[in-house]
């Protein structure tokens, strides 16, 4: 049985509860009070202190305000002709994102780990052994989502573990748990990808036909990654969330890169033994 | 309708103004999610890139010593510098690279399983191997020499250790270490390296061998050691190498194409043109062709190895640049560009 994350991110309100119920389960440290003037997003990115990050975007329709605006019909989505030539297509959006590893279903931290640490464990998802890393830190670049950074003061690297502690006593994560609104569901990995179609197509029928499915093999878990265990409802280019659109498997190339190194071997040694001919 | 609106709006093509995602406020410089880096850099330090030039020497001096006994080619000197050599790189580059670790004392972990597909885990495992082997060469050359005094033991080793028969053996691996450096960094999501996968191996290893030789003969001249013949072959296999060096450094610098950029950034321009490609090829180049003099020699093999060692923080800087720039890695990471694992190039 696999587990993971859906997170649909047209009913987040961003209210940071994820963040929070985050960092106090999993005792991870604070990161400092900084303000960034980023809109509401002042811890700006994931990273091993920042397990759920929620993205802030202010995303605002194009708005014609000319003549007599009547704040009360703008403020409630009024589209008819308004008196005095006033136009508006209603209220801007604003998209937020709870953001957070995508446990992959061949994960490219994983492959590099050195150690051995990085394991998929019984609910399936990619957990970091914090007794095995020794922080050596090629886990970081391989990934292709930003998600694992060495923390200074420790030395290893960290991750979401998906609360793996409160998996094992059957509860849900924590994120999941302090979610007001369900943005953020956990369950069988099947069982959400059912869900995200469902609600992509209601989506759909309500007209907002931009929405997609972010971590399947097609869009987000793309070049050998095989595809996302967390999965994101999205409503703007991957790219808008700070997502690439088509990650790939940096390890695919290894062989590859082995191959041609052979051959350059060859290619000095030959040129080498050339300079022994007198 | 307020001024404050209408001014805005006439400023920013009919869009009003929030705060401040830079898609919908054009006075932001920065692209993307807030000009924040996608994915995250190494946090590998300065142990790094000379633990790369020095596997890349350890590489290149057991393909020259190697060749030189194979071929017949028999200089004392020659093979007891390689031998020493050897096993000085392999003292030192586990030093740099658990100093490096961010728990150093748990090393040993990289030695509790070996996968394939990590080249940071086959470089572990090379290491190990590499170094046993130099190790038990150059106890046999310390026995040869008398380092150990005369005791029973020696004279085992002596009798006992195949040491030409070890050198052949440990070639493959030495080799391995050299271009594992670079194949280990292509294996990254890192735009400048994952793009150029297929020759950072060879690049590294050209200038490895390229600081190699170099380094054989800054030695052997700096001690008046070693047979004319010797001198004149490593100058011969210095010229080709950097000829083959330069013409890999072409072709990456092809492949990388808009990815390259951080290479001639401000910060890392003097490094690669001037420290590289100036001063550990142009230059040294140049200096190895007319009269053969020792004051020539001795100071085209100090800038071909400084040129290595340029090389070396160069590429590894520029990653962390390419890594710091969204705009690289989401056109790198896009439909056209990314690269799939079916693909061949």
């Amino acid at each position: 049985m696999a587990t993971g994350f859906l997170t649909d991110t047209t009913v987040c309100i961003g209210c940071k509860a994820c963040e929070v119920a985050c960092k106090q389960w999993n005792q991870i440290p604070a990161d400092g009070y900084e303000l960034t003037g980023d809109s509401y997003d002042n811890t700006k990115q994931l990273s091993g202190t920042t397990w759920r990050h929620v993205a802030f975007i202010e995303n605002p329709k194009k708005r014609r305000l000319t003549g007599d605006v009547d704040l009360v019909a703008l403020a409630e989505d009024v589209r008819e002709q308004l008196p005095g030539g006033a136009e508006l297509d209603a209220l801007g959006r604003w998209s937020f994102m709870s953001d957070v590893c995508k446990h992959c279903v061949e994960a490219p931290c994983q492959q590099s780990c050195p150690t051995g640490a990085i394991i998929r464990n019984e609910f399936d998802n990619v957990y970091i052994q914090p007794d095995v890393c020794n922080g050596c830190g090629y886990c970081v670049p391989a990934c292709p989502y930003g998600v694992i950074t060495q923390v200074p003061d420790d030395g290893r690297a960290f991750k979401c573990t998906l609360c793996y502690d409160r998996q094992r006593d059957g509860m849900e994560p924590a994120c999941a748990k302090a979610c007001p609104t369900n943005s953020i569901m956990f369950g069988e990995v099947e069982e959400l990808e059912r869900v995200a179609e469902e609600r992509v197509a209601t989506l759909h029928a309500r007209g907002y036909t931009q929405a997609f499915i972010y971590g399947t093999p097609e869009v987000g878990g793309t070049g050998g990654i095989g595809g996302n265990h967390s999965k994101f409802i999205l409503l703007d280019d991957p790219e808008t969330y700070n997502l690439a659109s088509h990650p790939f498997m940096p390890q695919a190339k290894v062989k590859g890169a082995l191959v041609t190194s052979a051959i350059a071997a060859g290619v000095l040694g030959a040129v080498v033994a050339l300079a022994f001919r007198d | 309708m307020t001024d404050v609106t209408q001014e805005s709006r006439q400023q920013h093509n009919g869009r009003v103004e929030t705060s401040h995602h830079p898609k919908t406020d054009p006075q932001r410089g920065d692209k993307d999610y807030y000009g924040i880096p996608p994915i995250k850099k190494a946090h590998w330090t300065w142990q790094i890139p000379i633990y790369f030039w020095i596997g890349g020497i350890a590489a290149g001096v057991q393909l020259f010593t190697t060749l030189a006994n194979v071929l017949g080619h028999k200089d004392q000197a020659l093979t007891r510098i390689g031998r020493y050599t050897a096993l000085v790189t392999m003292i030192l580059s586990p030093i740099l690279l658990i100093w490096d670790l961010g728990r150093p004392e748990r090393f040993y972990n990289m030695m509790r399983i070996w996968k394939l597909r990590s080249p940071m885990s086959n470089q572990s495992w090379a290491l190990v191997v590499y170094g046993n082997l130099s190790g038990l060469i150059a106890a046999r050359q310390a026995a040869e020499d008398g380092l150990l005094g005369g005791n029973p033991l020696s004279r085992a080793m002596i009798k006992l250790v195949p040491a030409r028969l070890l050198g052949i053996l440990a070639l493959p691996v030495a080799l391995f270490v050299g271009s594992n450096t670079g194949t280990l960094l292509s294996a990254t999501s890192v735009p400048i390296w994952a793009r150029n996968w297929a020759l950072m191996g060879p690049t590294f290893l050209a200038s490895g061998v390229s600081t190699a030789l170099s380094y054989l003969s800054l030695v052997l001249n700096l001690g008046r050691w070693g047979e004319k013949r010797t001198h004149h072959v490593l100058r011969r296999a210095e010229r080709l190498t950097i000829l083959v060096e330069t013409a890999l450094i072409a072709a990456s610098l092809v492949r990388m194409g808009r990815w390259g950029k951080p290479l001639f950034s401000k910060k890392i321009a003097p490094l690669f043109v001037g420290g590289t490609l100036l001063t550990g090829i142009a230059a040294p180049f140049a200096l190895l062709f007319g009269k053969e003099t020792r004051g020539k020699s001795i100071l085209a093999s100090v800038l071909a190895l400084l040129g290595g060692l340029a090389f070396r923080f160069a590429v590894v800087h520029s990653g962390r640049e390419s890594a710091d720039d969204p705009e690289a890695y989401f056109t790198f990471a896009s439909k056209e560009n990314a690269p799939e694992p079916e693909d061949s190039i």
